[in-house]
């Protein structure tokens, strides 16, 4: 029993956590799992590819009322996650793993500098393009923006999707960043539209789980029922919170997960 | 909100909420039969007769199952949306993510 308060507690404030920044909270479930409460790396993998979709599956009933997803913009950049995932077992052929965890962290870290340097969210301007608006309570205005370099944006995605695939983590570490910094989508609109992309690749993942027999219901459902709990607190969070806090957050946790992926690359089960 | 994010919300909340009173029946059933919560979960082909007989696994794994089937659902909903939007490079978009998705399942990769 103590276990699975505990399970929920962590559960929980993961869901708010990957709700709020639309990582999904995957990434920080896997090592609560193993270190904190000594489940088996693929069992631990399989509980958070389900907390994924809970998260991106909860959250989206926000975001979407709240008219901040993108959803053309996240069924089009889902187009090149999903195969990019997909063609993850060729490019594991190709490269060492240990490679790429480190390659990860370096490419979180930079982007986490990046996202410093700029001190608030992008500035909105309508491109024509994928066009879309919302209403920010935190400044009480109505933001409309279009996207810039669909192309670049595109491109990226197959990386981020096939990155994803091979760690088994990481899709929205890169997926907001690539929609913030490079599409020039507002940082709540990226948030929310990573959220419904994450939900797309991660129950690819979770069927093939399931088929291999690694989900264990005793971890999964406790973690599920608490992440779906956090992730209705999130996206209120999220909507209120000034863009500057909410970029701040997003780049502590992007260290975070740098610096796990570099544990990971030593060998440590995260 | 507009029909394809009308459809897109319903999805969703149908999905969990479905999804959530399966693992709720499994839990009162584990509880009842002094087991809570199963160690595996029951493979597709057992889960019909094991339903049947009101397994606790087979309700908690069929909750579970709901609620990674519920993106699957969430995209063919969208494709329907956009079909009826006349939105063709929507339904050729959405079209292309399905396939890949179910392509990742039988490939065993994603």
């Amino acid at each position: 029993m103590v276990v699975l308060t505990a399970l929920l507690l962590v559960a929980f404030v993961a869901g708010v956590f990957g709700s709020m920044l639309g990582v999904g909270g995957g990434i920080v479930m896997v090592p609560m799992l193993t270190l904190a409460f000594g489940v088996p790396i693929k069992t631990a993998v399989a509980t958070s590819i389900v907390c994924v979709i809970a998260t991106s599956s909860m959250a989206q009933t926000s975001f979407v009322s709240r008219g901040m997803t993108n959803i053309r913009l996240g069924m089009l950049l889902e187009v090149a996650t999903s195969i990019g995932a997909v063609a993850g077992g060729v490019t594991a052929v190709l490269v060492d793993g240990r490679f790429l965890q480190v390659a990860f962290a370096f490419v979180v870290f930079y982007v986490a500098w990046q996202m410093s340097r700029r001190r608030g969210d992008v500035v909105p301007v309508q491109t024509g393009l994928l066009e879309a608006g919302y209403y920010d309570p935190a400044s009480g205005e109505d933001v409309r923006y279009g996207v810039r370099r669909p192309r670049l944006g595109f491109v990226l995605c197959l990386g981020a999707g096939n990155i994803s695939g091979l760690l088994g983590v990481g899709g929205g570490a890169f997926k907001v960043p690539i929609m913030n910094l490079l599409m020039g989508a507002p940082l709540k609109a990226t948030i929310a539209t990573s959220n419904l992309m994450i939900g797309v690749t991660a129950a690819t993942s979770a069927a093939i789980f399931y088929g291999r027999g690694y989900m264990d219901p005793y971890w999964v459902v406790p973690s599920a029922l608490g992440i779906l709990a956090g992730a209705r607190l999130g996206p209120r969070l999220a909507a209120r919170m000034s863009a500057r806090a909410l970029s701040l957050t997003f780049q502590v946790v992007l260290a975070i997960f740098g610096l796990l992926m570099l544990l990971k690359a030593v060998g440590v089960p995260v | 909100m507009d029909p394809v994010e009308r459809t897109v919300k319903a999805i969703l909340l149908a999905g969990i909420a479905v999804s959530v009173a399966l693992m709720a029946v499994g839990l009162v059933l584990g509880v009842a039969h002094g087991t809570m919560l199963p160690r595996a979960m029951v493979s597709l082909s057992a889960l019909p007769s094991a339903l049947a007989r009101l397994d606790p696994a087979a309700y908690v794994t069929l909750g579970l199952i709901v609620l990674v089937v519920t993106p699957f659902v969430r995209v063919v909903g969208s494709l329907v949306a956009f079909a009826v939007e006349r939105d063709r490079a929507y339904v050729l978009i959405t079209a292309t993510v399905l396939v890949v998705m179910c392509l990742g399942v039988l490939l065993g990769r994603a």
